[in-house]
């Protein structure tokens, strides 16, 4: 994407506490009108991304810009950056409607306050918070305050709006509904969206793009779908949670592991050796089965009804567990006997394979 | 099990110590309606009367006993406590915003503040008075010299109140209002003080009632007679005679103390009583 239409920049942002790498050199863009998500495990420097971003925290070297100028040491007041809290942070001692005319009554603009009632209310119906705008915070529900935390960003207009695991807060019924309002929200707004979350599913369900973060480093960047079929390292593809990865040996084209030697047509280079088949990849056959592809031997566990899906837990000889997800669409699942060995089989042209000696 | 044996004991020792701590008071309470104007500060009460508090207010004819000099005294020491109470509250608040981020040197700091209220305070007053005097050459007033030895000695006691308060206090809030635009001394008036504002009516109060009965500093670092804070007209009265209207008097300054208690017990409890609100809302969501 040119650099015209990106509505904010970082470059080469790096962040340390205390001797340990927060961020480390981190260089992001993104799109005006874009939906990014930022997914990454606790600890893996993404709230502290957010809040360069935002001007909490300064960082160590590195510059960012919003909009085309350089806003590494203006005051968080002077960004006009939106920010919404995990926890929301609304202020107590206001009802709803100070809260969401907060900004407008108290910011470096001058509304009028005929103008900030008019946005005031226009926001707060947006949200769907009608009705509620004279009770205090403390009144309302968790999944209502987030509307308010939301209302209150939004109702200044900014160009740019920050989102720390805003949804980690709700509970799952609560999140599916509001996870798509965001999206609702965001499109008639016409602003970027930057989602912080540690769940994949949110990441690869809300962005436009997601970038993976681990321990400081973006290890990933790309379409959801991108990320999700061609994950760029092991770290990744862990991190996907949607893979049975198998340690082994790559050397010239073959791929020794637990299921034996398989040829391997591309790889990707990493500095492990690793072998990745998804979850709903695997089939399941009787021990005596005759296979085309990589087939191993493992011992039946248990399963897991998911609803959609069924998960089903083998352990292998040495003692690694392997998961196997049977789409309910695609039939009644079978019933396999606890602690009677079968064949996990997969087709070797579906396996995502990481190497020192990557080849694509 | 031992509770049975420890409950018991434990009463006794609580309702024994409360004795203690208002015994003293209710002796002084009741000696306060003794008849008047010939009698004493001593059991027995010849006869009930209000003669004492009437004499405090001049309402009394002329007799013998001259009533006690603490009007001008008494208005001194408010002044001179209010003074103290928004000096030190002030600096209380801004320096322990100043401790929420690390500093080089903050323990240093932090030493050098509490010492205020570690240094005896005979001494903290004969050496203010030794400075004002002959080193500086300025002569001792109630609202200089003894002032400054009020606030240095109040100061620690806001400062720690506001330093535990300031401690729990969650700063997203206050990112919350940047980020939306407002700068941080309107985030500090409009979000963070309301917020405080119990911590701060506790160091308001643990100020005034400091710097009301404060008495060694005063004795040296207050100039003469025309200088006196309430705490030393009353123990210059104790040198000639004591009569019943000191006991009156007493009374009616402790019933004001609990008046100001009391007006902060009540702010105290709504303030709480709406963290509480928030604290269940929390819960429940």
């Amino acid at each position: 994407m040119a650099t015209e239409t990106a509505i904010f920049e970082i470059d080469g942002v790096s962040k340390s506490y205390g001797g340990v790498n927060a961020l480390d050199g981190v260089t992001l863009r993104a799109g005006v009108n874009e939906y990014m998500s930022l997914l990454g495990p606790s600890g893996s420097g993404k709230t502290t991304l957010l809040r360069v971003i935002a001007g909490f925290e300064v960082p160590d070297s590195g510059r960012v810009y919003f909009e085309g100028r350089d806003i590494t040491s203006l005051p968080a007041n002077e960004r006009g950056i939106g920010f919404v809290f995990q926890n929301f942070a609304l202020f107590p001692h206001l009802t709803v409607r100070k809260n969401v005319a907060f900004g407008m009554m108290h910011g470096n603009t001058r509304v009028s306050p005929s103008e900030i009632d008019a946005r005031t209310q226009s926001v707060i119906d947006m949200v769907g918070l009608t009705g509620m705008e004279d009770r205090g915070v403390e009144q309302i529900s968790g999944g209502q305050r987030q509307r308010v935390a939301l209302a209150r960003t939004l109702v200044m207009q900014p160009k740019l709006v920050l989102l720390d695991e805003p949804l980690g807060a709700l509970d799952a019924n609560l999140r599916g509904r509001m996870r798509n309002e965001l999206r609702a929200i965001r499109e008639r707004m016409g602003v970027t969206f930057l989602h912080v979350t540690g769940s994949e599913t949110e990441a690869l369900a809300m962005g436009d793009s997601v970038v993976v973060l681990d321990r400081g480093r973006i290890i990933q960047a790309g379409t959801p779908d991108g990320v999700y079929s061609t994950p760029a390292s092991p770290a990744v593809a862990h991190f996907l949670n949607r893979f049975n990865m198998f340690d082994g040996n790559l050397s010239q084209g073959v791929f020794t592991g637990p299921f034996g030697a398989v040829a391997v047509t591309h790889a990707t280079q990493a500095k492990d050796d690793v072998y990745a088949i998804r979850y709903d990849r695997v089939q399941v056959q009787p021990l005596g089965a005759v296979t085309s592809g990589p087939a191993l031997k493992a011992t039946y566990i248990a399963s897991e009804y998911l609803g959609s899906s069924v998960m089903n837990y083998f352990e292998t000889a040495d003692g690694k567990l392997c998961e196997v997800e049977h789409h309910l669409s695609l039939g009644a699942p079978e019933t396999y006997e606890p602690r009677q060995q079968y064949l996990l089989t997969w087709a070797a042209d579906q396996a995502i394979v990481f190497g020192k000696e990557g080849k694509l | 099990m031992e509770s049975r044996t420890l409950k018991p004991v434990l009463a006794a020792y609580l309702v024994a110590f409360i004795l203690f701590l208002y015994g003293p008071f209710f002796v002084l309470g009741i000696l306060s309606f003794q008849q008047g104007p010939d009698g004493g500060p001593q059991f027995p009460i010849i006869e009930w009367s209000t003669y004492w508090y009437r004499q405090i207010f001049g309402l009394t004819p002329p007799s013998r006993i001259a009533p006690l000099p603490v009007g001008e005294a008494l208005v001194r020491s408010l002044v001179l406590a209010f003074m103290t109470m928004v000096t030190s509250t002030v600096l209380g608040v801004m320096s322990a915003q100043a401790f929420r981020r690390k500093f080089r040197g903050s323990t240093f700091v932090f030493y050098l503040i509490v010492l205020g209220m570690m240094v005896p305070g005979v001494l903290t007053g004969l050496g203010t008075s030794l400075l004002a005097n002959n080193v500086i050459g300025i002569s001792r007033h109630w609202y200089t010299t003894a002032f400054a030895t009020h606030v240095a000695y109040t100061f620690p006691f806001a400062f720690l109140v506001m330093l535990a308060i300031l401690n729990r206090f969650d700063g997203s809030v206050e990112e919350a209002s940047w980020s939306l635009g407002v700068n941080p001394w309107t985030t500090f008036r409009k979000v963070t003080f309301p917020l405080i504002f119990p911590g701060v009516l506790s160091a308001m109060l643990f100020a005034f009632t400091l710097s009301f009965d404060e008495f060694p500093r005063s004795l040296f670092a207050a100039g003469g007679t025309e200088d006196q804070t309430l705490p030393l007209a009353i123990y210059g009265t104790f040198s000639v005679e004591i009569h019943p209207n000191i006991f009156a008097f007493g009374v009616l300054t402790t019933l004001f103390s609990f008046a100001l208690l009391s007006v902060y017990g009540i702010l105290m409890a709504l303030s709480v009583r709406r963290a509480r609100k928030l604290a269940m809302q929390e819960d429940i969501a």
